[in-house]
């Protein structure tokens, strides 16, 4: 009877069911994303909630909205947020570079081995999730500070008089970073690598390819899918991240995430915080809407030639 | 240009020269996997612009030859020579040898024009040189209009085709193709059976073919070696191996066979005969045979090499009686299904040469089997 | 006013907290919530959010053994964490510890209620000096209770700083605001509390002005001085010291009283060979205050009374003080509190220290960016 009335108006099963992570995003991602829209278009106040109301009755009979827009210019106006933001980008950038570096090797590594050690290094690669993720950053702090396990080992080995100054500088940071975010680049390169047909690099060498030369022109140009996910995936939390700047970095080291915290907690300006959360999206997710386009433009162009 | 290769086998013939030298000689090579022997002790020569397809069921070793010839594998033991260089040991990007791959391997994140430049941009050819040949290979193909497509943009014939452009470009002496045509359909199969023929004699390049289906083997080839269980049972003319099995496992393979199991009873220089538990008569051959006095030997007939009729044969040998237990009717011939007294049943093919079936024998007919002299192959093993 | 890390649920909470906080703007104005809180029919429930390690949990249990109100009992590591749970509203506490710096401006917002007096008989147990130190927050003490108290100075590993500067003047914040002084110990470590109020104020202190000033002049003189001695500064932190004075990572620590001694208590547990000591610098130090506050939409306020009365009775106020080394602002109370504690100079001052001791106000809100944006400065050291 239902199925049969909600037909009628256009609503089926599968309607029903694809309706489901419309209706997820909706909840989880544009609902909180209008709100902090909302606040960052107001303007603090001591209050509950700290910050003026955007719509207001005049009369009950007039709508009134306020937008200030001063959130945003005092971010263009102040070269502390483009400082932070562009100092998130380029750490996070370098991190990213790094987990690449590092990561596209041990993925390839793990694609090319038997599938059932396979199994057991895909294991070794998500385990540490199993730990919080606060706690393997201390446990950074533990092996990285001057009385700590590198330091000792390096003095006992005799390699060094002194122990070297490792945390709180931005190498604690990066090794931090790459640490904590590298199995998001293993696991889409992986699952990339590992689909990739092997008689392609049989055909590349047939062809005169010598190895490294069947790496860049077929494997790396295929795996490009598998290296942008990988990128966005450490880059994006990266570039908001806090707790590991916080935790190993010099204090020096300005990052959005930061600042963010400072504007939310410290400043109390819900409304600047916003802001500060709103740009950080844009600057984000514009080169990925835009990146998305071209691609789109590029795989479904050809067809209509 | 055109010549159809049986007409070419009559002048091509370099394996009976003496003095020729094999293209392509495989040296006593055998290949293991752990403990399993994928290619067991085989020794072949072929010679330049052969078309030899390497025949066998799956798992027989012929592909992993083919890609010892390529040089994916090394082998186990014994060595290849291409034109008299020792290339057991050489890797595959330094090989004068091509292979179009059973899935093709078209790079799919390149154009069709990109795959078939590949090879020649590999060897530093100069960029006007790259356009020239890429263009010229693709018209060969018949793909000069897909230059700019996505593999993914073409059909499966079209991507056999860049396969095929791809691999040739490069002038190799010798092209491997594995199993060239298995992903077409059976229409366009055959057409591309010609078209490789006709490739194969404007380049004049040598192509080793990996195939499992006997007629391809037949219709390509100017050798077939047909491989069990990783050894080369028999070499040969698509006539011969059919013509002549030097086993039974040949003779099974290729075509459709009757075979009965007997003894020599007489066993003369100029002729045999055999008695057979299946035969009411004894199965004469009028030609000697190298066997043992009183062992078992096998005799195969084909089945279009033999005859029925209504009425006994004359003479004492080559006839038995049969009941017709079953007819399938395939347009140009049928085929019937005749019972022995033994219990066995025979396997005999006639054209249909007669538009009214009147006189045709039918279903549950006594009939009488007879086949001439010439006709039956001996068979020691 | 402690502020360990519980970092990795910042920006959580921050999403969160921006995403619930739609509406509800309607109640603004300034605490001035009726205290009508009569004790009728309330279920015997009473949700506590404080500091975690915060209380004996033997007091907890011997309330609820009393009368039979059952306590639910959350924990916080930072007054921000608690300060955006109280602004988005419907927190559904009944008692919260904020320190008074936050409660003062959280009272400007309308947080809490005024509390009953005639619901908290043992009042009268709290040091009344105190009590008035804590009205320059809370005008009349009508919406908090003291809990606990300490102050804002420096530790040090007595020994490392001996070897390094033997006439080291560790009683006066020329250890560290004094470029010449600071500098010797730049390779041993030395941390800042991340906190630019408390920086700023006892920077203020030290250059003999009004820590509580909120002149852009004076937080320019703090600025530069505080500026001069970054490159002396190898961490900026609220917490992170504790830890590394008690296995010697740093030896000189601007930090609060209480964790001093936690640092000192923790390196005798490793059994590392430090001796951390705490001083109250001669030019003066910031004192603070933790205080007990009902916020305005508590649903137990009857219940929220009757604990804070509880916890203002001597012998569980110095119960208390024991477990968690800080110092108790109850009078009646002190003679319970055991005679080490006690008679520790750096956990309850001397009266002549205590005269040199300063609160430390809210600032405006412009000043607090002001602040805020300087601090930053400080850290990433231009």
């Amino acid at each position: 009877m239902i199925a049969r009335a909600l037909k009628r108006v256009g609503i089926t099963g599968r309607t029903l069911v694809t309706a489901v992570p419309y209706f997820w995003l909706l909840l989880f991602f544009l609902i909180p994303f209008v709100i902090v829209l909302k606040i960052s278009f107001s303007d603090a106040q001591i209050s509950m909630p700290p910050y003026q109301p955007l719509f207001a009755w005049i009369d009950e009979k007039v709508l009134q909205v306020q937008l200030n827009f001063a959130n945003y210019a005092f971010l263009v106006e102040d070269n502390l947020y483009w400082k932070a933001y562009l100092n998130s980008i380029f750490v996070a950038g370098v991190s990213t570079l790094i987990c690449l570096l590092i990561g596209y090797p041990m993925a390839y590594a793990i694609a090319r081995t038997r599938p059932s050690t396979r199994n057991v290094l895909l294991l070794l690669v998500v385990l540490p999730f199993w730990t919080s993720f606060l706690l393997r950053v201390y446990a950074w702090i533990g092996i990285l500070k001057n009385n700590g396990l590198l330091n000792n080992a390096l003095m006992s080995l005799g390699i060094i008089d002194e122990p070297i100054r490792m945390l709180q500088t931005d190498f604690a940071v990066y090794v931090g970073i790459v640490y904590s975010y590298l199995p998001f680049m293993i696991l889409p390169l992986y699952a990339n690598l590992e689909k990739l047909d092997l008689t392609l690099l049989e055909a590349a060498a047939d062809l005169g390819s010598r190895p490294w030369e069947s790496f860049l022109k077929v494997t790396l140009p295929l795996s490009v899918p598998g290296i942008i996910a990988g990128c966005l995936l450490v880059f994006i939390p990266a570039v908001g991240e806090f707790v590991i700047p916080t935790l190993l970095g010099d204090p020096g080291m300005l990052m959005i995430g930061k600042v963010l915290w400072t504007e939310f907690f410290n400043n109390r300006d819900w409304p600047v915080a916003s802001a500060v959360a709103i740009a950080l999206l844009l600057f984000l997710v514009i080169p990925i809407m835009y990146y998305q386009r071209a691609q789109d433009a590029e795989s479904g162009g050809g067809l209509h030639r | 240009m055109a010549t159809s290769p049986r007409d070419n086998q009559v002048r091509f013939e370099p394996w009976k020269d003496p003095d020729a030298q094999p293209y392509v000689r495989i040296e006593r090579v055998t290949k293991k996997f752990g403990d399993f022997v994928a290619v067991d002790d085989v020794t072949l020569d072929i010679y330049k612009k052969e078309i030899f397809c390497l025949l066998g069921a799956s798992g027989c070793g012929k592909t992993t030859l083919l890609r010892m010839l390529a040089g994916f594998e090394r082998p186990t033991q014994g060595r290849i020579f291409i034109d008299g260089v020792d290339v057991t040991a050489m890797p595959p990007y330094e090989r004068p040898v091509n292979m179009m791959f059973q899935s093709y391997a078209i790079f799919p994140h390149m154009t069709v024009e990109q795959n078939v430049a590949f090879g020649l941009k590999q060897d530093r050819v100069a960029k006007a040189e790259i356009t020239k040949r890429v263009g010229e290979m693709l018209d060969m193909v018949k793909l000069g209009q897909f230059a700019k497509r996505k593999p993914h943009q073409l059909s499966g014939g079209q991507r056999q085709r860049v396969a095929l452009a791809r691999a040739l470009v490069k002038k190799p002496k010798l092209l491997l193709l594995d199993e060239p045509l298995a992903a077409l359909d059976k229409k366009l199969r055959e057409h591309t059976q010609f078209e490789l023929i006709n490739i194969q004699e404007t380049l004049g390049v040598t192509f080793i073919v990996v195939t499992h289906d006997q007629e391809e083997a037949m219709t390509l080839s100017t050798r077939i070696g047909l491989m069990n269980h990783g050894e080369i049972v028999q070499v040969g003319t698509p006539t011969e191996i059919y013509e002549y099995p030097s086993s039974r496992f040949v003779a099974e393979f290729i075509g459709s066979v009757n075979m009965f199991e007997g003894r020599l009873t007489e066993d003369e220089p100029s002729y045999v005969r055999i008695g057979s538990d299946d035969l009411e008569q004894p199965i004469y051959v009028d030609h000697g045979v190298s066997s043992a006095p009183g062992a078992t030997v096998w005799a195969a007939i084909r089945p279009e090499k033999m005859q029925m009729s209504r009425e006994q044969p004359a003479g004492p040998d080559n006839w038995t009686a049969a009941t017709v237990q079953d007819i399938a009717y395939m347009g140009d011939l049928s085929i019937y299904l005749l019972r022995l007294a033994s219990g066995k049943v025979v396997r005999v093919t006639q054209p249909n040469a007669a538009r009214h079936a009147d006189e045709r024998i039918t279903w549950d007919e006594r009939v009488y089997l007879s086949w001439d002299p010439t006709s039956p192959v001996v068979v020691t093993k | 006013m402690r502020q360990v890390i519980g970092a990795a649920a910042f920006p959580l909470l921050c999403a969160l907290a921006l995403a619930g906080c739609g509406g509800k703007s309607g109640e603004t104005g300034s605490g001035s919530t009726t205290a009508d809180a009569g004790p009728v029919a309330e279920e015997k429930v009473l949700n506590v959010y404080n500091w975690s390690d915060y209380v004996d949990p033997a007091v907890i249990e011997a309330f609820t053994k009393e009368t039979g109100i059952q306590v639910r009992y959350d924990v916080f590591d930072s007054n921000e964490v608690l300060e955006t749970k109280l602004l988005t509203g419907n927190s559904g506490y009944d008692v919260v510890v904020p320190s008074a710096y936050f409660l003062e401006r959280q009272i400007q917002a309308g947080v809490f209620r005024k509390l009953d007096p005639a619901q908290l008989p043992n009042l009268k147990n709290l040091d009344p000096s105190l009590a008035g130190r804590v009205a320059a927050h809370d005008p009349g003490n009508e919406h908090s209770v003291i809990y606990m108290w300490g102050t804002t100075g420096i530790g040090y590993d007595a020994a490392k700083v001996k070897s390094i500067m033997p006439d080291a003047p560790v009683d006066s914040w020329r250890l560290v605001f004094d470029p010449a002084v600071v500098s010797k110990f730049k390779d041993c470590g030395v941390s800042f509390l991340d906190d630019p109020t408390d920086m700023v104020a006892t920077m203020l202190l030290w250059l003999g002005k009004d820590p509580n000033s909120q002149s852009e002049a004076d937080l320019e003189a703090a600025s530069a001085a505080l500026l001069a001695v970054r490159p002396y500064i190898r961490s900026i932190h609220s917490s992170q010291y504790i830890e590394d004075l008690a296995n010697g990572e740093i030896c000189i620590a601007v930090g609060y009283s209480g964790d001093m001694l936690q640092a000192r208590d923790r390196a005798a547990e490793a059994g590392k060979a430090v001796d951390v000591r705490y001083s109250i610098p001669e030019e003066g130090a910031l004192m603070w205050f933790d205080t007990l506050a009902i916020p305005a939409d508590a649903k137990h306020p009857g219940n929220a009374h009757k604990f804070i009365d509880y916890l203002l009775r001597p012998d569980v106020a110095a119960a208390n003080s024991n477990f968690v080394n800080y110092a108790t602002a109850n009078a009646a109370a002190l003679d319970q509190v055991n005679e080490e504690l006690r008679s520790d100079t750096g956990i309850y001052p001397t009266p002549e220290v205590k005269e040199r001791l300063q609160p430390n106000l809210a600032k405006s809100a412009e000043f607090t960016r002001s602040l805020n944006r300087a601090w930053t400065r400080f850290t990433t050291g231009n």
